[in-house]
């Protein structure tokens, strides 16, 4: 188990820079590709044809990106107002049953997104001309499943914790 | 099975991500009528037909950059020159420039971060009361949401499917009023103080303009290009973001490239933030609208009130609670479509009920227990949430006073759009 530790950190380090890299080339086409039409439309007269179907696909695809960010920081907005109240041990359960409940709400989305796909995949669906649709919605599962497994991850590491507190104490 | 929504409320407000729970109710409400629970997912996906949105990433990081960058201190200093030379001087360039900052980085409180923690100390040696300060700077950071470009405004015109264009023109004045009444207060406040006035100098304005002279262009750009149709929203938006990476990074390299990454992260992860809420409440919305929800809305509010002015009444009120539990974004994208057309009802303009409910919401931003204004001036300053609270109380008092002007005269939101509306 011990010897697992590192590897694991490592995976996590990672995926973190993974989601840096995929939040920069999104980020940064949408700045180009839409600074660039209006540049086009008014400077060459012309816009690209696909472009606002593509950036309103970027769009969709860094609120994913960015929800998975989030995610991993565990930094969604909520309402948490009761929490403070709980001695610290109970909040400490209680976050791991909100934990599971989040992972399970995100699966939950994560296998409808993978039938939405699939059936987008059977109609043959083209976006942006002759892409695939499909492809371009895999978003969805995809950022739907890292962020389920994101707080399967926390509900695991606060449990552990909570039992070598209990250990401790 | 009845038990579902109290349950679902409970762990929300025991802290479970708004999103989950917003999918929750909505895949349970879309279960209960027969529906295949990938309509959540068909909702949710909805946002790739919303070009508009397009403009929340591009705004929202080109205002993260601007945190980052030496921009607030060259806006203070500018500012300081223009309007420094006025009783209670400091205190009316504090509130001008976290107000015209906070416009363009949105609500996220990076205004307090990067503004307020300049003024602060600058205050302080002015020799202005402390609690006067903590007060003012930790008020301050949400003023300047009515003006144009800030992410609540664009949010509420997509949800209400109104021109942002309108939008922004209606914010103006109201804004104004907030800056007004803030000033005035500043300046009674501090009559007895003796501070030396400073005098207007022509020299400093020259170079504090020669100073900003890279970021004078952007609101002219922004504003005037939005203002007179040139450009879309969502194109002023890429222009701004465009133009502020290449100055601050480029041209004044006062953000080095490898900070890049972690910047666009920390801002990515607001709007992925932001935006999942949206996607989930698209379906939760719906489903709400087929089960009639406005309009059982609508019976219960017509059993309270009857006049318009009543009606107004409640929705202060209701707006305040709102805002002390719920973040701006959230309630702009579960509440406006439920309340919007029983306020139509009533004869409140569209329009009207956005600058309303968002100067409303500006307030939760100083109530506890969520106030998001409090907990991070607490932070940065080291101060109790207490005693914030107790420093922003006559700021609250001075904005409340201006959002029941705001509320109940329509005239000042709606003449700039030219709204006849009655």
């Amino acid at each position: 188990m011990h010897q697992a530790q590192p590897i694991l950190q490592r995976l996590d380090n990672a995926g973190r820079v993974a989601e840096n890299a995929v939040l920069v080339i999104i980020l940064t086409s949408m700045i180009l590709l839409a600074a660039g039409q209006i540049i086009a439309r008014n400077i060459f007269g012309f816009g690209f044809i696909w472009s606002d179907e593509l950036l309103r696909m970027l769009v969709l695809w860094i609120a994913v990106a960015g929800a998975v960010a989030a995610s991993r920081a565990d930094k969604h907005i909520n309402i948490a107002i009761l929490d403070r109240f709980l001695p610290k041990k109970l909040n400490s359960a209680v976050k791991v049953v909100i934990d599971l409940f989040t992972a399970g709400i995100c699966a939950v989305v994560t296998w409808y997104s993978v039938s939405f796909v699939l059936l987008s995949y059977e109609y043959g669906d083209m976006l942006l001309g002759d892409v695939p649709a499909w492809i371009l919605q895999s978003v969805l599962p995809i950022g739907f499943g890292l962020m389920s497994w994101r707080y399967i991850l926390f509900a695991i590491s606060r449990f552990t914790g909570l039992l070598r507190g209990g250990k401790s104490a | 099975m009845m038990a579902l929504g109290p349950l679902l409320a409970l762990l929300a407000l025991l802290g479970a991500p708004l999103f989950v729970i917003i999918a929750a109710s909505a895949m349970w409400g879309f279960t209960q009528e027969g529906i295949d629970l990938q309509a959540v997912v068909i909702e949710f996906y909805g946002m790739a037909e919303m070009p508009i949105l397009l403009a929340i990433p591009l705004f929202t990081f080109a205002g993260y950059l601007l945190g980052e960058s030496g921009a607030p201190r060259r806006l203070v200093k500018l500012t300081q020159a223009l309007l420094g030379w006025m009783p209670a001087g400091l205190a009316i360039v504090s509130l001008a420039t976290c107000a015209f900052f906070t416009a363009f980085t949105g609500a996220s409180g990076v205004t307090i971060i990067a503004i307020g923690a300049l003024l602060f100390p600058a205050l302080q040696q002015a020799g202005y009361p402390e609690k006067f300060n903590l007060g003012l700077v930790t008020s301050a950071g949400s003023l300047g949401l009515l003006f144009a470009p800030s992410l609540p405004l664009i949010l509420y015109g997509v949800i209400a499917e109104i021109s942002i264009e309108d939008l922004f023109l209606a914010g103006l004045l109201p804004g104004f009023l907030m800056l007004l009444i803030l000033s005035a207060y500043s300046v009674w406040k501090n009559r007895a103080l003796r501070v030396p006035l400073a005098d207007f100098s022509w020299r400093e304005v020259r170079s504090s303009v020669r100073e900003a002279i890279w970021e004078i262009p952007l609101p002219i750009v922004v504003l005037g290009g939005i203002y007179s149709g040139y450009f879309a929203i969502s194109e002023a938006a890429a222009v701004t973001a465009l133009y502020v990476l290449i100055v601050d990074v480029l041209i004044l390299r006062e953000i080095p490239l490898r900070k890049l990454p972690e910047i666009m992260r920390e801002s990515m992860m607001l709007v992925g933030g932001i935006l999942v809420i949206l996607g989930m409440s698209l379906a939760s919305t719906n489903y709400m609208i087929d089960a009639g929800v406005p309009q059982k809305l609508l019976e219960y509010v017509s059993s309270l009130v009857t006049s318009p002015l009543s009606f107004l009444m409640l929705l202060l009120a209701f707006l305040l609670v709102l805002g002390a539990i719920l973040d701006i974004f959230s309630a702009i994208v579960l509440v406006v479509p439920l309340i919007l057309p029983v306020a139509m009802q009533f004869g409140v303009h569209p329009v009207h009920l956005g600058i309303v409910f968002l100067a409303t919401m500006q307030l939760g931003y100083l109530t506890p227990p969520v106030g998001l204004n409090l907990f991070i001036a607490s932070y940065r300053f080291d101060r109790s949430i207490v005693e914030l609270y107790i420093a922003t109380l006559p700021f609250f008092l001075c904005l409340l006073l201006s959002v029941a002007i705001i509320a109940f005269w329509p005239w000042l939101s709606l003449v700039l759009i030219n709204g006849s509306f009655s």
